[in-house]
């Protein structure tokens, strides 16, 4: 076996769990008194309720309590940074490690769809109409959680599919359009009407204002950030991490060569750039960031995951600046304490150095029947889980602003 | 919120809202106890063995029975009925039932001779029980005129049905010991005496383990341990056994049954309804879980409801006892010869080992690539689809007829899922 693990764009990461592995799994669980996994998921997910149903076999039961909970229950089973959140906080480590609480919510939901029946049904229409901005996870949520309460509810999305990040930012491998889709399914069988190709300006959201009892606005964090007075930022080959990552997932992998890649920016966004290079059939690809190993924001699941692919990581170095005429050649980094300093040869730099609210919403505020959550509401993006935790509080506040 | 079906059921003529009751055991011997089992979703239940004085228990009582990582495969306790006299009891039950009056309180008792069986009976009753069961079937109990010891007796059985018959208005159910070979011999006295129903099983007596340190058995009580009962999972196929032949006995097969023995999940529940069982019992799962566990098997038989069109649990009782039959009648025409997928073999050869030494040798594993083959030596025993590691990797294949029979279409099982 090679060293370097080959996984094409768009494969699995991960395989799936069948019963008798579930159940090993679930046996391995010590279905703790007031679960303290629970307590750690943000959205209420309650993964010691589900795990309890795997464990004595009511297998559907376990994708009903977390369908019930977490409308993007499939989604976040492959996607949340469970080490820092329910996995953190299991018994089980005090006796070796934690219960692989992902694994088993994927698994339960794999188990949804043989389901003869739908699990969740809208509530009995209340003529109430509300319009969600942004197709993202917070928006899924919010409109769950409102049709449920009977509530008639469009989203208007700006892309050619439903998801936001989930469809165009957080890599195939490790999130597939079956998961993806299985879980807007959810959604869409609670009656909830997603009107795609429309970007909402400013007047568009005037005359929603108008027409709707309330509006939503989940637009998230779609704009790049750039490092300020970056030298050759604007040289060919250089380019930021969300237009890159939507890029790549359109095109199938597909993006032609790319040289030597180097990214720059030590979150999860500047990971999945780089498993996605990779995976798209770059020479090399380096990442590169000011944090140290410690203090690095992305998870270790995805260091891990982009080491396993081949990714090179230097931590604590700065880019000072890229280097070319018309087209990068290189990119000149220098260390975060002390004197090295390196060039790096490159044909193409990814930033990957945050994302922000898009200027036409940046200075959005929730007032009278207009409502902002999800990463839109924030300074720095935060995960799925909680924008559905998100999603589900701010559908209490339009219910209680609505009178439903 | 999503779909809900009805679990509700009458039993003996009481409307229970669900058949999940948890039977006479510690795990409902006070009220707070069982006030805590009805807020968290059981239908009833019966309540731990009443007696005239309260018991003199000894310390410890539980040992269990292990394999390889799994523990609780099987449990063994030496406790007796009630450790409160039955005053004491009757005030609990008549509490009970004013403050939850729509579940269902059964009451377990036990005489010691028909004085105290007609005391008991009569006083239960006033106290407000829906049904009385009785023990003739604690398998431990430090009298010879009590429990199997009893229950083994068929006249005496009839006589303290009877008896109690005489002397309450409610159902009667008799509770049998499994530690005979006919349950329906001492079933028939009961219902002759007058029992309404029977409740199968209680527990088996066992030795399950030997403490080597003591050179005696577990759990060790002052360097001795006894024969007593046996209950859990371990247990599930015994029970659903005596719960068939009750069934299928042509005296009993309209006498009902509340099926005990075992019962952890949903499909344990399906597996005792499809046998004719029309209440279901619970101890051990709730001693090793909590109460908790009734709400995955409500849920689980829901669901497995939902999925099959079924509006009541009278849809599918007794439904599989037409295709439980004598040995001597299934159809041994032909072979089904199993599969291995070779995509999911690990090359483990467990398969192999296993039809070497416990089969027919018809299992030949490839030189070099490790893969497991078989041959023509094979019977169809599926030995190799239990042992295999590998969840699929073996399974049914083909049907193979038996020199001299005629081809005919056969019913097999195609989804393994434990
Ligand atoms: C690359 C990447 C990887 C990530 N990985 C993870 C991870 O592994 N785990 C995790 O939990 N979280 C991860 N996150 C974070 C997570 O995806 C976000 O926190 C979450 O998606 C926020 O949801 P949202 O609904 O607020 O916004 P978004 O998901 O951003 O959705 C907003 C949607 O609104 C649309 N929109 C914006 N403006 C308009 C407009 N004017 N008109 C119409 N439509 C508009 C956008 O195109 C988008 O479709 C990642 C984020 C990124 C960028
Ligand atoms: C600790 C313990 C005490 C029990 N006490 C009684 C009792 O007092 N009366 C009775 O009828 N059965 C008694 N039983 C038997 C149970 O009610 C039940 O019939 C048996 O345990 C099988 O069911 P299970 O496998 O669900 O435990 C007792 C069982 C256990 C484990
Ligand atoms: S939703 Fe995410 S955080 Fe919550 S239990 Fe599931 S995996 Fe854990
Ligand atoms: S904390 Fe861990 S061991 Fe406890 S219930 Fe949750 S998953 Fe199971
Ligand atoms: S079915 Fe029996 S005889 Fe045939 S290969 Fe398997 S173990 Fe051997």
């Amino acid at each position: 076996m090679t060293k370097v693990r080959q996984l094409p764009y768009g494969e699995l990461a991960e395989n799936g769990l069948n019963i008798r592995l579930a159940m090993e799994e679930a046996t391995r669980c010590l279905l703790c008194d007031d679960a303290p996994c629970s307590h750690d998921c943000p959205a209420g997910t309650d993964p010691g309720r589900f795990i309890r149903a795997i464990r004595f076999r009511n297998f559907k039961g376990a994708a009903r309590i977390i369908r019930e909970n977490n409308i993007l229950g499939a989604t976040c089973a492959e996607i949340c940074p469970q080490e820092r959140l329910c996995e953190k906080a299991c018994s089980r480590c005090g006796i070796d490690k934690p219960i692989n609480i992902g694994r088993l919510q994927a698994f339960a939901m794999s188990m949804e769809k043989d389901m003869k029946f739908q699990v969740l049904e809208a509530g009995k229409p209340c003529g109430k109409k509300v319009a969600c901005i942004g197709a993202g996870p917070s928006s899924l949520a919010v409109a769950a959680e409102l049709a449920k309460k009977g509530v008639s509810v469009t989203i208007l999305d700006e892309n050619e599919k439903a998801g936001g990040v989930l469809r165009y930012g957080i890599t195939p491998s490790r999130l597939s359009d079956d998961v993806i889709d299985q879980d807007i399914k959810a959604v869409t069988d609670l009656g909830v009407k997603i009107v795609l190709n429309k970007h909402v300006s400013k007047d568009d959201l005037c005359a929603l204002m108008a027409e709707y009892d309330a509006v939503y606005v989940g637009v998230g964090q779609s704009a790049s950030k750039m490092i300020p007075n970056m030298k050759g930022a604007d040289l060919k080959g250089v380019d930021t991490a969300l237009p890159f990552l939507k890029k790549a997932r359109i095109a199938n992998g597909k993006i032609g060569d790319l040289g030597n890649v180097v990214i720059i920016g030590g979150g999860d966004v500047a990971m999945d750039c780089a498993s996605t290079a990779r995976q798209c059939g770059a020479k090399s690809v380096t990442v590169s960031f000011v944090e140290t190993w410690e203090t690095m924001p992305a998870s270790k699941k995805e260091v891990d995951y982009v080491v396993d692919l081949g990714v090179t990581i230097i931590p604590a170095f700065k880019p000072l600046e890229v280097i070319g005429d018309d087209k990068v050649s290189a990119v000149k980094l220098a260390a975060m304490e002390g004197n090295s300093s390196m060039t790096l040869d490159a044909d193409t730099v990814i930033f990957a150095v945050g994302q922000k609210v898009s200027d036409d919403y940046k200075d959005i505020k929730a007032d009278g029947k207009l409502f902002v959550g999800g990463d839109a509401a924030l300074v720095r993006g935060a995960t799925v889980v909680e924008a559905v935790k998100s999603g589900k509080e701010i559908a209490e506040a339009i219910a209680k602003f609505l009178q439903i | 919120m999503s779909k809900k079906v009805d679990l509700s059921i009458d039993f003996l003529g009481v409307h229970c809202e669900n058949p999940f009751f948890l039977s006479s055991s510690p795990v409902c011997h006070n009220y707070e106890m069982i006030a805590k089992c009805f807020d968290l979703g059981w239908g009833g239940v019966f309540y731990k063995t009443v007696g005239i004085n309260g018991m003199n228990e000894c310390s410890p009582r539980f040992d269990n029975v292990r394999k390889e990582d799994i523990g609780w495969v099987g449990f063994k306790n030496m406790e007796q009925i009630s450790e409160h006299c039955w005053q004491e009891n009757a005030e609990i039950i008549k509490r009970l039932k004013h403050d939850y009056p729509t579940k269902v309180m059964g009451v377990s008792i036990m005489g010691a001779n028909e004085e105290e069986w007609a005391l008991l009976a009569r006083e239960m009753t006033k106290a407000g029980a829906d049904m009385l069961e009785l023990n003739f079937s604690c398998p431990q109990m430090t009298s010879h005129a009590m429990g199997s010891d009893v229950g083994q007796t068929p006249e005496l059985v009839e006589k303290y049905t009877r008896v109690v018959k005489e002397n309450t208005n409610v159902p009667v159910i008799a509770k049998m010991t499994p530690n005979i070979s006919h349950m329906e011999v001492p079933s028939k006295a009961a219902v002759k005496g007058g029992a309404d129903a029977i409740s199968s099983i209680n527990t088996i007596k066992s030795i399950c383990n030997l403490d080597l340190e003591n050179v005696t058995g577990m759990p060790v009580v002052n360097g001795k341990s006894s024969i007593s009962g046996y209950s859990g999972a371990a247990v599930k196929p015994i029970a659903l056994r005596f719960l068939a032949q009750l069934k299928m006995d042509k005296d009993l097969a309209n006498v009902p049954v509340s099926g005990i023995g075992g019962i952890e999940t949903w499909q344990d529940a399906v597996e005792f309804l499809l046998l004719g069982a029309e209440n279901l019992q619970v101890t051990t799962s709730v001693m090793q879980y909590g109460y908790r566990v009734v709400e995955d098997m409500k849920d689980g038989l829901e669901i497995f409801m939902l999925e099959h069109g079924f509006t009541s649990l009278r849809d599918f009782i007794g439904k599989a006892l037409p295709n439980i039959i004598p040995c001597e009648d299934l159809d041994r025409d032909f072979q089904i010869i199993p599969e291995i997928h070779d995509d999911l073999c690990v090359r483990c050869g467990r398969c192999a080992i296993s039809c070497y030494d416990g089969g027919h040798q018809a299992i030949e594993i490839e030189k070099g690539t490790r893969k497991p083959l078989i041959t023509d030596k094979c019977v169809g025993c599926h030995l190799c689809l239990n042992v295999c590691p590998v969840l699929g990797a073996i399974t049914p294949g083909f049907i193979k007829f038996k020199p001299g029979r005629t081809p005919h279409d056969v019913v097999i099982k195609h989804t393994y899922d434990r």
